[in-house]
């Protein structure tokens, strides 16, 4: 809401600066964005008097002048103007001056003629879009002084951001109220004049609601004989302040209205309204209707109509139609005030994505009782402005007149409320002070809601009413005691705190978390090959990068890989936890939300160089951290085989731990991975954080007693053809159940050259560890239990040791 | 090394062996020999040392001179040859000669040792890059929202969570946002159907935890938000917590305290806190709570230029609160007389103030330069 001081001031002596009218509004909760001020640019403008003026003898257009500007000699300077004429009052840029388009005004020579300064247009002075010719300015005006000083313009505008339960500081009106309330200052309304026409026989436009639910009050009055023309300069000056293009002296006078008293009005020709008479009625669906912007709009039964005896003529709150248009010809207005339910009004306004000033009030309350108030002000001040005559004659429906809320009130909840002491004088004071009547009891009070105040119908809008104006500010700070159950003690880990572990495992590990943005494209799920079933679209995405929920981590983080590689960065390990989502029928939500944790590797395996060995990431690095994530969960018992999970993955390798399925890991393929820039593998997991967080909460940790006697080591090499997997190696060693065998672990693999017949082998090199719990072990009795191994290998895998 | 000295060490406690040699001999010239001989042997000892310039040549001289068939060993065999008389003036003369001997290789030693170790310290170079391991980070939204979480804990609240994929009901209408409420603009809403959303805010979590529990209730909920917003100040997803207290006679007093505390232990003892009255559909009375700007410290102005994160006006807007509507309280069936406060904040807001970040959209970028400023 833009606010001009000096319109503030006509309602209310506020003497004090701009700024500590912002200081204060923003502390009774009207916050101040920014104090405008709308002519500074033209501040060096001055008037002058315009001599002598002749035509210039080298052009057909151009005037020579002389002009006044209050110095010691007058001016020359040359004017193209049509309208400039010996005599005018002008006002004149001097030579220096930067006009608010940037252009600075130097001496000059026109076709001859010198020229010291320029004779201004409205629209050169940043006015109005007015350049039909130079400004002219009232005789009263006194040479040399500053423009704006004698037009007396609006120079502080300042910006409130206006919360949605404050309809009634929409307004200039609204908002001296609220001043003169907080600086205890006078409030009054300075009265216009308003003659009906009383020779004249009384006119009414007969007002038909058909939709009084939504229609709570018409009104209307006529203006006749009106001369369509510009508002006076001080009416298109104050709205320009204010951010409205002037128009014409009928439709001026509507907006100033609903700047000024926060009712919207609507000026219909009431020559062009068919049978002289009002229809409010909704929409009928297929009915198409051209607003007053040009656009057709098709309307449905949710929208409220204004008709008159055969057509529609506005969408009620939100536009007027072409058809009944105020044009230069009109001579008599039909001008309506209303109020609609607002509920009504928002929706018509959001479905054709139509918001104006007049919506924007409507769909947030109007004072109902000053609705007719503000019809008569502008209507006095309409046949002022246009010479018409406001015809005598009320045209009014009131199907559901306002109708005050009377609340209970209790002081001592105020006090139980805010945590402070508030004397019942000072809530009185307050109360009565804001315009609500106060009726006092024992302890319930009953106050009466004022009319230009929706938000205020319950006890605790009151209290905030109170609060406010007592300083929310001034309230000691207390902390308060929890009071916490035993049940809250006994409570299994948060999956909060439960994320947070990972994530500083994560990082502990020397891993880098991001964060990326739920939604991507379609798209981007398809190249992974992703399947369409169970997505959940965005119903009014933002892009089509964004119009769909994820169903894997591996799209946020593959665009982080591009991100990087575009800044640079030769090696990445990233991880993410955050939520996918799949459709379920049977979710409240309609979305199944699944914790998970992602892990990417690419490139460099170290971030520096020397005296860390250059080599590139491998699937024993993500294998390693993975593992590593499992052991840190208490987890034992993982299994890793191939599947085809995700075909986006080559090879993809199945995470299963204790029996269960934890997620997958693998190599992204080339194909997709090239998509993202990567120019080496990239190495991707995703892990179930919802399994792994069961697995774990169930996880028992118990102490193994140390070992006594020391363990003894034997080393025994195989050579394996390429389908024997480690795993199934180490679990036949272990399946033979020799009972003092402790660890088989792989120490060494090596892969020799191919063979010319093109069988590959790996030479594994196992360590077996033994140990007996109570002696220690004879190197001979070792020795025979490696034999027993080796032989069974040789034997039942067909491996050569 | 530490072989040498042993050696020299054990050499000095050696008996003097039974004579082999010279044993008819005895006369006082011979013991006048044999002292002047030792004597000798010292200065020789001395100048021999002055040349050895190495631990090795130095082990060298020491066999020579005081090894078990060295000089000193020598002179000593001659002992048992004189008379028993005689010999204690020898014996005596030997064993200082051998100390004296020993004394000095010891001083050479050190001295060579200590030359060796610091022409080693020399080469060292303790500029040369470390093995660094991987270094992790956490993103700066995991740091100040787990950091939030740890105050409010501290301060005897639960952490909560609940679905980022909401109904209507729990995101807006039992939040007294019926449908074609005005507020509702203030929040731009990403629509999965007409009656299932992102969530806007964190605060459904407010409602689903109230209708888990009876009161007293004290929850944060930390999470990810989503608005139809995408500009230079906004994305269209980010962090909120948010804070719910219910209890008996909890206050807006509580409810300043609770803030203040936090916003102490965030920003520093020296941080002024205001309360400016506002709007939410879901508390009654509402405020904002803004804080004295960090970056000029509430001045406005930073060495005379105005202050960019304040606007000049010495206070940046951090939360929002208030004091729990009754119509929420109604839509959880809450007793009427019940009192509690919500309140809820945006966590890259508090990230951006608090490390200095200036463009927003930098959190979801992921540059692992950025992402590397934070760490732990």
């Amino acid at each position: 809401m833009l606010l001009s001081l000096s319109w503030l001031r006509e309602f209310t002596p506020y003497e004090g600066t701009a700024e500590q009218l912002g200081d204060r509004l923003t502390m009774l909760g009207l916050e101040l964005e920014d104090i405008l001020h709308p002519y500074e640019a033209i501040r060096s403008i001055v008037v002058g008097h315009v001599l002598t003026c002749e035509a210039h003898p080298q052009s057909d257009h151009l005037h020579v002048c002389k002009v006044d500007v209050g110095q010691n000699e007058p001016l020359d300077i040359v004017c193209g103007a049509p309208n400039v004429a010996q005599g005018q009052k002008v006002p004149v840029a001097l030579v220096g001056t930067v006009m608010p388009d940037g252009m600075v005004i130097k001496k000059a020579k026109l076709r001859g003629a010198l020229s010291m300064g320029m004779i201004c247009s409205e629209r050169e002075l940043g006015l109005t879009e007015d350049h039909s010719g130079i400004m002219v300015l009232p005789d009263t005006f006194i040479v040399g002084q500053s423009l704006i000083d004698q037009l007396d313009l609006d120079r502080e505008v300042l910006d409130i951001s206006v919360t949605p339960n404050r309809a009634d500081c929409l307004s200039v009106l609204g908002l001296a109220r609220e001043t003169a309330h907080a600086f205890a200052l006078p409030f009054s309304i300075p009265e216009r004049p308003f003659h009906e026409d009383s020779a004249a026989p009384e006119r009414i436009v007969p007002i038909d609601i058909q939709a009084p639910e939504s229609c709570w009050l018409y009104a209307g009055r006529i203006v006749s004989g009106v001369k369509i023309g510009p508002s006076p300069m001080r009416i298109r000056h104050r709205l320009h302040a204010v951010g409205v293009r002037p128009i014409s002296n009928i439709v001026d006078v509507t907006n100033y209205i609903l700047f000024e008293c926060g009712q919207p009005l609507h000026s219909f020709d009431l020559d062009k309204l068919e049978g002289g008479r009002i229809v409010v009625r909704h929409g009928r669906p297929g009915e198409k209707f051209t607003t007053l912007d040009g656009q057709e709009r098709l309307l449905t039964a949710n929208d409220l109509c204004i008709c008159d005896a055969g057509r529609v003529v506005a969408l009620a709150g939100v536009m007027g139609g072409l058809n009944t248009e105020i044009t230069d010809a009109s001579t008599n207005v039909f001008l309506e005030s209303a109020v609609f339910r607002p509920a009504t009004i928002r929706r018509t306004s959001r479905r054709l994505g139509l918001s104006s000033e007049a919506s924007y009030r409507f769909e947030r309350g109007i004072d109902q009782q000053a609705s007719r108030w503000a019809l008569d002000r502008a209507c006095a001040m309409m046949a002022a402005m246009s010479g018409g005559h406001v015809q005598r004659g009320l045209s009014c429906s009131e199907p559901h007149p306002f109708v005050p809320v009377r609340i209970p009130f209790r002081p001592s909840r105020v006090d139980a409320l805010l945590g402070e002491h508030v004397t019942p004088e000072f809530d009185e004071k307050t109360l009565t002070g804001l315009g609500c009547p106060v009726e006092k009891g024992e302890d319930a009070w009953v106050v009466t809601q004022p009319s230009w105040r929706p938000d205020l119908t319950r006890e605790a809008d009151l209290i905030e009413e109170v609060g406010r104006m007592y300083g929310l500010d001034t309230i000691a700070p207390v902390l308060p005691a929890v009071a916490q159950t035993l049940d809250c003690a006994s409570a299994p880990e948060s999956r909060f705190a439960f994320w947070s572990r990972i994530k500083r495992w994560g990082a502990g590990l020397g891993l880098n978390e991001v964060v990326n943005y739920s939604f991507v494209g379609h798209k981007d799920l398809d190249r992974l090959g992703l399947p369409q079933q169970g997505r959940i679209s965005i119903m009014n995405p933002l892009s089509a990068e964004q119009d769909v929920l994820r169903t894997v981590l591996a799209p946020g983080l593959l665009h982080d890989l591009r991100n990087n590689l575009a800044q640079g960065a030769q090696g990445l390990r990233l991880f993410e936890l955050a939520n996918v989502f799949e459709a379920d029928a049977v979710s409240e939500t309609t979305a199944r939300e699944t914790g998970m944790l992602g892990i990417l590797l690419y490139g460099s395996r170290y971030d520096t160089a020397w005296p860390q060995a250059a080599g590139d990431m491998e699937y024993a690095d993500l294998k390693g951290v993975v593992e590593h994530l499992l052991r840190f969960l208490h987890l034992a018992a993982s299994e890793y085989t191939t599947c085809e999970e995700h075909t986006f993955l080559q090879p993809c390798v199945c995470v299963r731990a204790q029996g269960r399925d934890v997620g997958v890991m693998g190599r992204v393929k080339p194909a997709v991975a090239d998509v993202y820039l990567a120019r080496k593998d990239v190495w991707l997991a995703e892990l179930n954080l919802e399994t792994l967080r069961e697995l774990h909460d169930v996880a028992v940790v118990r102490f193994a007693q140390l070992p006594v006697y020391p363990p003894v080591r034997r080393d025994i090499t195989i050579a394996a053809g390429c389908g024997l997997k480690v795993a199934d190696i180490e679990a036949h060693v272990r399946d033979l159940h020799l009972p003092l065998l402790e660890d088989v672990t792989l120490v060494d693999c090596y892969i020799p050259q191919q063979t010319s017949d093109g069988d590959s082998v790996r030479n594994l090199t196992f360590r077996l560890t033994f140990r007996h719990q109570e002696r220690t072990l004879k190197d001979a009795e070792v020795d025979k239990m490696r034999e027993k191994v080796a032989e069974s290998l040789q034997k039942v895998l067909k491996v050569t040791v | 090394m530490l072989s040498i000295s042993r050696e020299v060490r054990s050499l000095c406690c050696v008996s003097i062996p039974f004579p082999a040699t010279a044993a008819v001999r005895g006369s006082g010239n011979i013991v006048m020999d044999l002292i002047a001989a030792l004597e000798e042997l010292v200065h020789e000892l001395e100048n021999g040392l002055s040349h050895a310039s190495s631990l090795e040549e130095l082990e060298v001289l020491r066999v020579n001179m005081l090894g078990r068939k060295g000089r000193i060993a020598g002179i000593m065999s001659a002992l048992p040859a004189l008379d028993p008389s005689e010999r204690p003036a020898v014996g005596q003369k030997a064993n200082s000669v051998k100390e004296r001997c020993n004394a000095l290789f010891d001083a050479r030693k050190n001295a060579l040792e200590r030359a060796r170790e610091a022409a080693a310290m020399q080469s060292f170079d303790a500029t040369v890059p470390g093995r660094a391991p991987w270094s992790g980070t956490l993103h700066p939204d995991t740091l100040v929202m787990e950091d939030i979480c740890r105050i409010f804990q501290g301060l005897g609240f639960d952490v909560a969570s609940g679905p980022e994929v909401e109904i209507d009901h729990y995101n807006f209408e039992a939040l007294n946002m019926p449908p074609e409420h005005p507020a509702r603009d203030m929040q731009d809403t990403l629509y999965i159907t007409d009656t299932v959303l992102m969530r806007t805010h964190t605060s459904p979590v407010q409602v689903r935890t109230m209708l888990a529990r009876k009161p007293p209730v004290a929850v944060v909920v930390p999470g990810k938000v989503y608005r139809r917003d995408s500009d230079l100040t906004h994305t269209p997803m980010f962090h909120q917590i948010e804070g719910l207290m219910v209890g008996d006679g909890i206050t807006m007093a509580h409810l300043r305290g609770t803030l203040t505390a936090f916003v102490r232990a965030v920003f520093g003892a020296g941080t002024s806190v205001r309360f400016r009255p506002s709007f939410f559909p879901f508390t009654e009375p509402s405020a904002e709570v803004d804080i004295s700007c960090c970056m000029c410290g509430g001045k406005g102005h930073v060495n005379g230029a105005p202050c960019r994160v304040c606007k000049t006006t010495g206070w940046v807007e951090i939360l929002g609160c208030g004091m729990v509507d009754p119509a929420v309280f109604e839509a959880v069936d809450y007793p009427a007389d019940v009192s509690g406060f919500a309140f809820g904040m945006g966590v890259e807001r508090v990230a951006m103030l608090k490390y200095g970040i200036g463009d927003l959209r930098m959190f979801f970028e992921n540059d692992v330069r950025f992402l590397g400023q934070f760490a732990g």
